[in-house]
């Protein structure tokens, strides 16, 4: 009995370790991160960092999570020693409305007030940290009804389980998707978004993990890139 | 003769243990099995619309979108299978280990058939829109307390067995089975309370669902699987395990690092740069004890790879620990920056699931099921070249599949390294390995055809009435 009881101590006490560094303590610091506020003095606005995301983020990560969008799309920007996935030439032809301010890493704290940092597991569609700034609401619509529609080579599934097709009844809803080709409705009919769809696209819209980070992070950053040689280029 | 009687006595014993647990361990094995076919179909499935999004894609079918029949497909494939068969095993060796009737087979029954509907509320609801989209967690939010529940009936049976025993050396497939009685529902709880329960940061969570995934690997699957591994490798073979000592560096190594994999998988995230780094080396580590289990194993088998050849227990025991230690070095591998980079966020995660789940778990229970049902129902399998062709087809597909997954993942990540050539081609640099893929799981479906209809036999007790057991190979039935 002692020799068990030994032996569950020990099994204990060899867990117990990696359960408190890797479990407990990341949660707790991270919980207790700090907003910072400041003045950017190029702009001349008032920014935070993390600035947080507004209420449709989370009806829409909601609707991200239950369809697995996260099997197959990343929201992480890994540093550049990992490689260089922040942009692509291609990305955004359609209907982009402006580049990304800044284009760095992900960081923690671009993730402050989501449910659950959906990292990713592998990347067979592009990284989706700053789709954001890609395409305008329309695109994603008709994207999610049809992917082949944009994008020939895509091997993204179709949503339009998102999607009713309905009678026209008075005027066509503004948000009818316009597609043509085979996709089309026909004459009096019409395809809208449900409220997922719309949920959906709203998250898609804001997803931009390119805040501006406050100047003393950016010194940071500098520094730990620069290192010495930095320090030493200051001197001279 | 005392001798003699002894060890008759001896057989009617372990007779009457195995009779008494003829029940739970078989509805064990048999609802895992199911689970087994239905996971594989749907990996089947969900591995054709990997590449193909217009396969089996009528308007009705929507659910079957590769966003929700892969983590289905997972959550049958880990906790209706493995961790079932496991539970199966881990029942059967107690009884047999502490040399105790199963009593209370109830209990184990009512475990089975909550289990059992925990992760039927799981997979349909994946299907039905309430998955998480986390890894190996994606059963909508109401399961875990279900499946938790289940299990800690099942590890207090265990433990009143265990301290049920007779007196006596413990053997080291016990130290297994209770290890796994142990972390699975502290890495469990913790999982899902730090994810579903708690507020908290979203990265932390992110992090803590990779935590779970090795964990479940490294602290559940492989101490189930090493049981049994132990315990059926000298048993056929007839002689003691080479080394108790390297036993014990491989035990508590595997204790001792277990619980710092995993957040490797994150190298490069949004999280403090220490956490990869720990589970990185933690990963590296983990060759020691690693090395220490098959130089253990290799030793005690030494001489004797003959019966690899004959015994079907053997064989797929002997496999399914060589996949592990492939597993481990890929691991220590990929946890490098300079390989990891390509292997972190590819097909390349499938591999390395699949070839712990199935390569090396799954292998070593089919071992342990084709040892442990003949005695239970007291009837021999009904045919040697079905076992055979569950052994092929299921080998060489997990082989083809970690392959072409492994390989595959770095040749598309490398394609979507090269930020200034079109999506295009990082798109479609992956297509033809997973064309692959899919005929690989075509084999191991219909490996586990076989499998499903010949314990089915067994089951419904239409096995041969023979005292040959089926063995492999050239065999030949002389006088």
């Amino acid at each position: 009995m002692s020799s068990f009881r030994k032996f569950v101590l020990a099994l204990a006490a060899t867990f117990f370790a990696p359960w408190l560094c890797l479990i407990v303590v990341p949660h707790a610091k991270m919980k207790a991160q700090e907003i910072s506020i400041w003045e950017d003095k190029e702009l001349g606005t008032k920014s935070s960092y993390p600035a947080g995301t507004p209420n449709i983020f989370r009806q829409g990560q909601s609707v991200y999570a239950r369809e697995g969008c996260a099997s197959c799309h990343t929201q992480m920007i890994r540093p550049t020693y990992l490689g260089f996935e922040s942009w692509r030439p291609d990305f955004g032809k359609e209907g982009t409305r402006a580049k990304p301010v800044r284009i760095r890493e992900t960081r923690p704290g671009d993730f402050l007030g989501e449910r659950f940092a959906y990292l990713g597991v592998q990347r067979v569609g592009p990284d989706l940290s700053n789709v954001g700034y890609r395409h305008d609401e329309a695109w994603h619509h008709a994207h999610l009804y049809s992917p082949r529609s944009k994008r020939e080579f895509s091997v993204m599934p179709s949503f339009r389980h998102l999607y009713v097709k309905r009678k026209v009844r008075g005027q066509r809803s503004n948000d009818a998707l316009v597609m043509g080709g085979d996709l089309d409705p026909g004459e009096g009919f019409e395809i809208v978004p449900t409220e997922d769809a719309r949920v959906l696209v709203g998250y898609l819209m804001t997803l931009k993990k390119d805040q501006p980070l406050p100047p003393w992070l950016l010194e940071e950053e500098e520094e730990e890139k620069t290192g010495d040689a930095g320090e030493k280029a200051k001197e001279g | 003769m005392t001798d003699d009687k002894k060890a008759d006595e001896d057989i009617l014993r372990r007779a009457a243990i195995d009779r008494s647990a003829r029940l739970p361990v078989l509805f064990f094995f048999t609802s895992a099995t199911v689970w087994l076919v239905v996971s594989v179909i749907l990996g089947f499935i969900q591995s054709v619309k990997f590449y193909a999004p217009g396969f089996l894609d009528a308007p009705w079918l929507f659910f079957l979108n590769y966003g929700r029949s892969n983590p289905a497909f997972m959550g049958a494939l880990v906790y209706g299978w493995a961790i079932q068969a496991g539970i199966g095993v881990a029942i059967w060796l107690m009884a047999r280990l502490c040399r105790a009737e199963v009593k209370n087979p109830l209990t184990l029954l009512v475990a089975g058939h909550f289990w059992n509907i925990g992760v039927l509320i799981g997979v349909v609801g994946i299907f039905a829109g309430y998955g998480t989209s986390m890894e190996w967690m994606a059963f909508p939010k109401a399961v875990w307390p279900i499946l938790l529940s289940a299990y800690s009936l099942v590890v207090i049976w265990l433990i009143t067995m265990f301290l049920r025993r007779e007196a006596g050396d413990v053997y080291i497939s016990v130290w297994y089975v209770l290890g796994a009685c142990f972390w699975f529902p502290w890495i469990y709880i913790t999982a899902n309370v730090f994810i579903h329960v708690l507020p908290g940061a979203a990265v932390a969570k992110a992090a803590t669902n990779a935590w779970f995934l090795s964990s479940m690997i490294f602290l559940v699957l492989v101490p189930l699987g090493l049981a049994s591994a132990y315990y059926f490798i000298p048993k056929i073979l007839g002689r003691p395990v080479y080394s108790s000592q390297l036993a014990l560096i491989g035990f508590w190594g595997l204790a001792i690092l277990g619980g710092w994999t995993g957040i490797q998988k994150l190298m490069g995230g949004p999280l403090p740069v220490w956490m990869p780094a720990v589970s990185g080396v933690a990963v590296i580590l983990m060759l020691v004890p690693i090395l220490a289990i098959a130089i253990n194993h290799h030793m005690t088998l030494k001489g004797n790879h003959s019966l690899v050849e004959t015994s079907p227990t053997m064989r797929f025991t002997a496999v399914g620990t060589l996949a592990f230690t492939f597993f481990c070095i890929l691991s220590a591998l990929c946890a490098f920056f300079s390989l990891g980079k390509f292997t972190q966020i590819s097909q390349t995660t499938t591999a390395f699931q699949l070839l712990a789940v199935y390569g090396f778990f799954s292998l070593t229970m089919f071992g342990a099921i084709y040892f442990i049902v003949p005695r239970l129902v007291g009837c021999e399998w009904v045919s040697g070249s079905r076992i055979q062709q569950h052994f092929w087809f299921s080998t060489y597909g997990i082989a083809a599949l970690v392959g072409l997954h492994f390989i595959g993942g770095i040749w598309q990540s490398s394609a979507y390294a090269q930020f200034d050539a079109p999506l295009e081609n990082a798109v479609s640099a992956g297509r033809p390995y997973a064309i692959g893929v899919s005929v690989a799981w075509a084999s191991i479906v219909i490996s586990n055809l076989i499998f499903l209809y010949h314990l089915g036999l067994m089951v419904l007790r239409l096995g041969r009435r023979d005292e040959n057991p089926a063995l492999l190979g050239h065999q030949h039935h002389a006088a």
